[in-house]
């Protein structure tokens, strides 16, 4: 990267969602996996998400393997016990 | 045109601090430079200042209150002193990174031990490698008018960089000095409002100090360290300009008292300086051929303005009021700076240096005729016998 590509001082013209260049979910031991049938959309995983990485989508709530490390604090504070933390070992990607 | 008033460095820099129609003021009170806050929130509160005075939880949040303050678009002052100006350590490097032209005055105390209340130059010499501009003032007078000069230099779109408004602790900030107070008018005509060019604004969001890439750390750094350099014209050019409103004017960089035809020089930095021009000034009249340098910039380092005031001289003393302990030389960081200055003339200068003054307490008139007495032994011998002396103890 040259002196000219880099923003004055570093600064981000816009905050932006998502980096390709710096994906961090890689160091994840466990892997947090929803059973929709228990879920009731509650959003309080969404809101205690410390990375912000628990999508609202259409078809429910999705996590963003990218960026999530695996903390387990979606689990611990969902009230219908929907989520499960499941070791990375056990998946072969 | 100004008023004349006899008051200390302190209230000096309260004065310019208000000329300067500063926004956001963050204060944590440890002694001495407790007196500038004091005075500043007196002034809020009588009306004469109309600026937000935060009281943060400790230096590390003032630094923090009055980064975030920069950040928006506000003019931001801090201060302080000791182990107050290390405790926030970790917030200077981040705020010359993002390029947000603060100012921190600091009027300058030991560390602990011996946590006394005395005046050592060790506190603000911790935070010279953060890529702040950086520099001392020897009187009251000198202090008020850094406080301008430094938003001006500070603030210049070529530069935008913090800066470090330094002087020693009672011996400045407490000591009466006739001071000038210049007018409002003048100081609208220097210093012009802060404009910044990446400020926070929810129109148009933006990320300062964005988690980067290692990719970026070299450009990143490479830009700061640019500005840094590109400093020292703005330095010059601002010092010519407040010469020219004001009618009064520094050396930018060094001072020189009596060097004409001097073989041995003391080479230093802030109060103790006036003590030393004194001793000079005495020993001229019996014949003696000596001067003084004084060193007005620390960051960036005027190594050729340095290399040109020193390289006249057979011997050059370097005090440094410090502690540096292990450090090349076994002195003192002015010793190792301005040799890094001089090297290139070979062994045509004599360096030694004089560590003095540590724990707040004078560095006496018989110290300075001491170092004079051994800058002239070696300016005589051609050699000196070691690189540095503790005094008293080693001298």
């Amino acid at each position: 990267m040259s002196f000219k590509e880099v923003p004055f001082a570093g600064t981000v013209p816009s905050p932006k969602r998502e980096n390709e260049g710096m994906v961090t979910g890689n160091w994840r031991t466990k892997r947090p996996v929803l059973d929709k049938d228990k879920c009731t959309d509650c959003l309080i995983c969404w809101i205690s998400c410390p990375d912000a990485c628990i999508d609202q989508s259409t078809t429910g709530l999705a996590f963003n393997l990218k960026y999530c490390k695996g903390c387990g604090i979606c689990a611990e504070v969902c009230p219908s016990n929907a989520i499960t933390n499941v070791p990375e070992l056990d998946y072969a990607d | 045109m100004g008023v004349k008033k006899r008051i200390s460095g302190c209230v000096a820099v309260a004065n310019g601090v208000k000329l300067a129609d500063v926004d956001v003021i963050c204060s944590y009170p440890i002694r001495p430079y407790t007196g500038i806050m004091s005075e500043l929130a007196r002034m809020v509160a009588d009306g004469e200042l109309d600026a937000e005075f935060i009281h943060g939880e400790g230096e590390h949040a003032q630094l923090s209150v009055v980064y975030g303050a920069s950040a928006c678009g506000a003019r931001a002052f801090t201060g302080s002193s000791g182990v107050g100006v290390t405790y926030a350590m970790e917030v200077y490097s981040p705020i010359s990174g993002e390029r947000l032209p603060l100012q921190m005055a600091i009027a300058d105390r030991t560390l602990d031990p011996p946590g006394d209340f005395g005046s050592e130059h060790t506190d603000a010499l911790c935070t010279r490698d953060q890529g702040w501009l950086q520099g001392w003032s020897s009187t009251p007078q000198e202090a008020l008018d850094m406080t301008l000069m430094w938003y001006r230099i500070g603030e210049d779109p070529r530069v935008l960089l913090p800066q470090y408004s330094c002087q020693d602790g009672y011996f400045v900030s407490h000591i009466l000095g006739e001071v000038e107070i210049p007018d409002a008018a003048q100081v609208k005509e220097f210093l012009p409002p802060y404009k910044n060019h990446h400020v926070l604004d929810v129109r148009r969001p933006q990320i300062i100090g964005a988690q980067i890439e290692p990719a970026m750390g070299p450009p990143l750094q490479y830009q700061r360290y640019q500005a840094v350099e590109g400093a020292r014209q703005v330095i010059k050019q601002a010092h010519a300009e407040f010469a020219g409103i004001f009618g009064r004017s520094y050396d930018p960089f060094v001072e020189e008292y009596m060097t004409d035809d001097a073989e041995a020089a003391i080479f230093i930095q802030g109060a103790h300086a006036e003590t030393a021009k004194t001793v000079a000034r005495r020993l001229r009249n019996l014949g003696e051929k000596v001067g003084v340098v004084r060193l007005r910039v620390f960051r960036p380092y005027p190594t050729q303005e340095v290399r040109l005031a020193l390289s006249k001289f057979k011997a050059v003393g370097v005090v440094d009021n410090s502690a540096n302990f292990g450090i090349a030389g076994s002195s003192g960081v002015m010793l190792t700076e301005a040799r890094t200055a001089l090297y290139n003339l070979g062994d045509k200068v004599k360096t030694v240096g004089f560590v003095g003054g540590l724990g707040g307490e004078m560095i006496t008139h018989d110290e300075f005729y001491r170092m004079f007495a051994k800058l002239k032994e070696i300016a005589k011998n051609g050699k000196t016998d070691r690189d540095g002396y503790w005094l008293p103890f080693e001298l």
